[in-house]
């Protein structure tokens, strides 16, 4: 091995040659190499397996010996580490020196197997796919969800269907952009399904998954064990529907198990990151039929919500996070939740670094590289430019005297955002409106802020413009 | 005389990559940046971390050596370097890595916004999400600034601890090459470091490239590292 490492150029060693491992448990007259897939596999027996058997024929003076390369992750069983589940060795010798072909059957085997069993296991620690797996994250439960405006209705219609599956919501349709708890909703149905029968049949998994399920099941001619299995289950769930989008054998074969399901009065639940009729590439009969049950949104939590998520997260992992460093954080961070436990985390590692409390200033140093590149990005030249896009006026407009409405609205708009997005003062912003006085753009404020309580529209405006300007 | 970029391999050959051989100031960002790292493979840190910092700040060298730290530990662990890897289908070269321990992404910026790497990478951070494997990924920006096109990878990518990796002052640029120095045997002091370091192209990588120079021209001429040697040696 440090011939090679020295042969090779330090990142083809890292790459293709570190990762490979001695399966100790093959014969003694054979050098079992394992790679970590078959991709990697294939890569090392074409360009370096010759390389490798004269080295080792030059270092090994005993009697002759083979040298393969497989594919597995496991050398040897490993009890240091808590790792979820020792996976068993997925065992599979090279055969010839094909390239790449993600067509192909790789290991491990197929995950869809019919379960006989009338009382399935829910174990989502086993891996290897033989047993029923639910695949849910016992974390996403209704009582770690935190409820808001923006998401009530999702929640008040998944708690209705935890409670009355197969019932009038069905399928429960989530839509909404990434990262506001559609999984997490939807989990925490499957969750409480399961809390309140135990030998109920949930499969959660995300669409790609299904898709290359039934690829795999394509391939090994086991398709009718592919249908029987997802219409045997009691619930259904299927994160990111659409994934599905241009792939067509796979649309089909979920609108027969969509059918079947629907019929047999079990409970189907899809996420997607849109409106049903807006996923481009899906047949017309899906889309139709998913808004058969019920459909809800789930929007970008407000403030207040971002504020209790982070104390919740913070609870969770017996952290102390005051209200004014949460406040801080939710103000900052609006795009989505992950990015907020995202945040959140950073804050939590940096107070664990330096042993300090977390405190507002602490947040501020945490996440300074992250809000420089916020006010970097939103700039009331930024701000102008979007809100001018937005109502199609000219800046030059923006920045004129005119006071007819089609252009001063949006000016207040844009004002009150510049205040909001960004640390300029009032007397800065107003400079960069055409030289207005300050007093103009806190009655912009103030303004805007009324509006927004009564108008509908422009509620909906500065939704938009927050969303475009500060994700 | 060789290139600059043709001495950089032999320099990482000879340099393994590791945590003690990184120059992290006590106190310093970066110093908790190597914990974050050492604690994540010991499984009392989060399992996703993402790196990013400007060219020459160490990325891959913290990759590196958080690959070596986890390979002493018996973990199974796939290095793979993006940049060179762009050409390779991506479902092929990342299908079933979530079995392993845990998987290092290196130049995420090289496949961002091409949509099979996008959506490959997609599944695979679900896969290794799910099998509670560790994921350690590098680019020189950070996931709201780097040109990702799938909003779920890029949301996931806001999703762990996010690290900034920063950039050496002059000062410890200097003791970061005395020290580098001193391990290869070479005795470098104060005033040649800082020479050196305000007149050639600051990048750490640069800067290791000039010194594997001066440690060939020094053995081979039997001289020390003077000023005047230096000069000649580098052409400054």
């Amino acid at each position: 091995m440090s011939s090679l490492r020295e042969e090779l150029p330090s990142q083809q060693f890292n790459t293709w040659i570190r990762p490979l491992k001695i399966d100790e448990e093959a014969e003694a007259d054979r050098l079992r190499l394992l790679a970590p897939n078959r991709f990697v596999c294939d890569w090392v027996c074409e360009k370096f397996l010759e390389r490798i058997t004269e080295l080792a024929k030059h270092y090994q003076d005993g009697p002759e010996f083979s040298i393969e390369v497989g594919v597995g992750a496991r050398t040897a069983p490993r009890t240091s580490r808590p790792a979820p589940s020792p996976a068993a060795p997925v065992r599979q010798s090279h055969t010839s020196n094909v390239g790449a072909n993600s067509e192909r059957p790789v290991a491990p085997p197929p995950a869809p197997k019919p379960a006989p069993s009338p009382a399935p296991e829910t174990d989502s620690g086993v891996e290897g796919g033989l047993k029923h797996k639910d695949n849910l994250n016992r974390g996403f439960t209704f009582n770690s969800f935190v409820e808001g405006k923006s998401n009530q209705l999702g929640l008040a219609a998944a708690r209705q269907v935890s409670e009355n599956p197969g019932g009038a919501y069905n399928p429960l349709f989530i839509y909404g952009g990434v990262g506001l708890g559609k999984t997490h909703l939807m989990q925490a149905v499957g969750n409480a399904l399961i809390n309140k029968n135990p030998n109920a049949k949930v499969i959660y998994l995300h669409s790609e998954r299904f898709v290359a399920d039934m690829v795999k099941a394509l391939q090994l001619n086991a398709i009718n064990d592919f249908k029987r299995y997802y219409r045997s289950v009691d619930a259904l769930l299927i994160d990111d529907i659409q994934f599905f989008a241009g792939k067509e054998r796979s649309q089909e074969e979920f609108f027969h198990t969509f059918n079947s399901l629907l019929e047999g009065g079990q409970q189907i639940i899809l996420t997607c990151d849109r409106y049903p009729k807006e996923i481009n590439g899906l047949e017309e009969r899906l889309k139709s039929r998913f808004g058969w049950g019920l459909t809800v949104a789930v929007e970008p939590p407000e403030l207040e919500m971002r504020v209790a998520i982070l104390m919740k997260k913070a609870a969770q992992v017996a952290v102390d996070l005051p209200h004014d460093a949460a406040f801080f954080i939710a103000q900052r961070i609006r795009s989505n939740v992950r990015e907020l436990e995202g945040a959140l985390k950073r804050v939590i590692a940096s107070a664990h670094f330096t042993g300090r409390p977390i405190d507002v200033e602490l947040v501020r140093e945490a996440l300074k590289d992250l809000l420089a590149l916020q006010d970097k990005q939103v700039s009331i030249e930024n701000i102008q430019r979007v809100v001018g896009e937005y109502y199609k006026i000219k800046i030059g407009d923006m920045l004129s005297k005119r006071r007819s409405r089609s252009v001063a609205r949006p000016r207040q708009v844009a004002m009150a955002l510049a205040k909001q997005l960004t640390n300029h003062s009032l007397p800065e912003i107003g400079d960069a409106f055409g030289g207005r006085d300050h007093t103009t753009v806190l009655h912009a404020c103030r303004k805007i802020k009324e509006l927004e309580e009564e108008d509908a529209d422009i509620r909906e405006d500065l939704k938009n413009l927050l969303r475009s300007l500060t994700t | 005389m060789s290139t600059p970029q043709q001495l950089s391999l032999g320099v990482s050959l000879k340099d393994d990559a590791t945590f003690d051989n990184f120059y992290a100031p006590e106190g310093s960002s970066n110093e908790q940046v190597i914990r974050a790292l050492r604690e994540q493979v010991e499984g009392a840190g989060e399992h996703f971390l993402y790196l990013w910092g400007a060219s020459g700040v160490g990325l891959t060298h913290l990759l590196q050596a958080s690959c070596h730290n986890a390979e002493a530990r018996r973990m199974a662990v796939q290095y793979l370097p993006l940049r060179e890897l762009t050409g390779f289908a991506p479902e092929a070269l990342l299908d079933g890595l979530e079995e392993l321990d845990m998987v290092c992404l290196d130049g995420l910026e090289a496949v961002a916004g091409n949509p099979a790497w996008e959506r490959a990478l997609f599944n695979l951070y679900n896969a290794l999400r799910d099998a509670g494997r560790l994921l350690l990924v590098a680019a020189p920006q950070n996931p709201r600034e780097l040109n990702i096109q799938l909003a779920d990878l890029r949301s996931r990518l806001q999703w762990g601890v996010i690290l900034k990796v920063q950039p050496l002052d002059d000062t410890d640029k200097q003791q970061a090459l005395m020290r580098r120095a001193r391990e290869r045997g070479m005795e470098l002091n104060e005033e040649v470091a800082s020479y050196i370091v305000q007149r050639v192209p600051r990048d750490m990588n640069q800067l290791f490239c000039y010194l594997h120079r001066l440690d060939h021209a020094s053995l081979a001429e039997q001289r020390k590292l003077t000023i005047p040697f230096v000069k000649k040696t580098l052409g400054l």
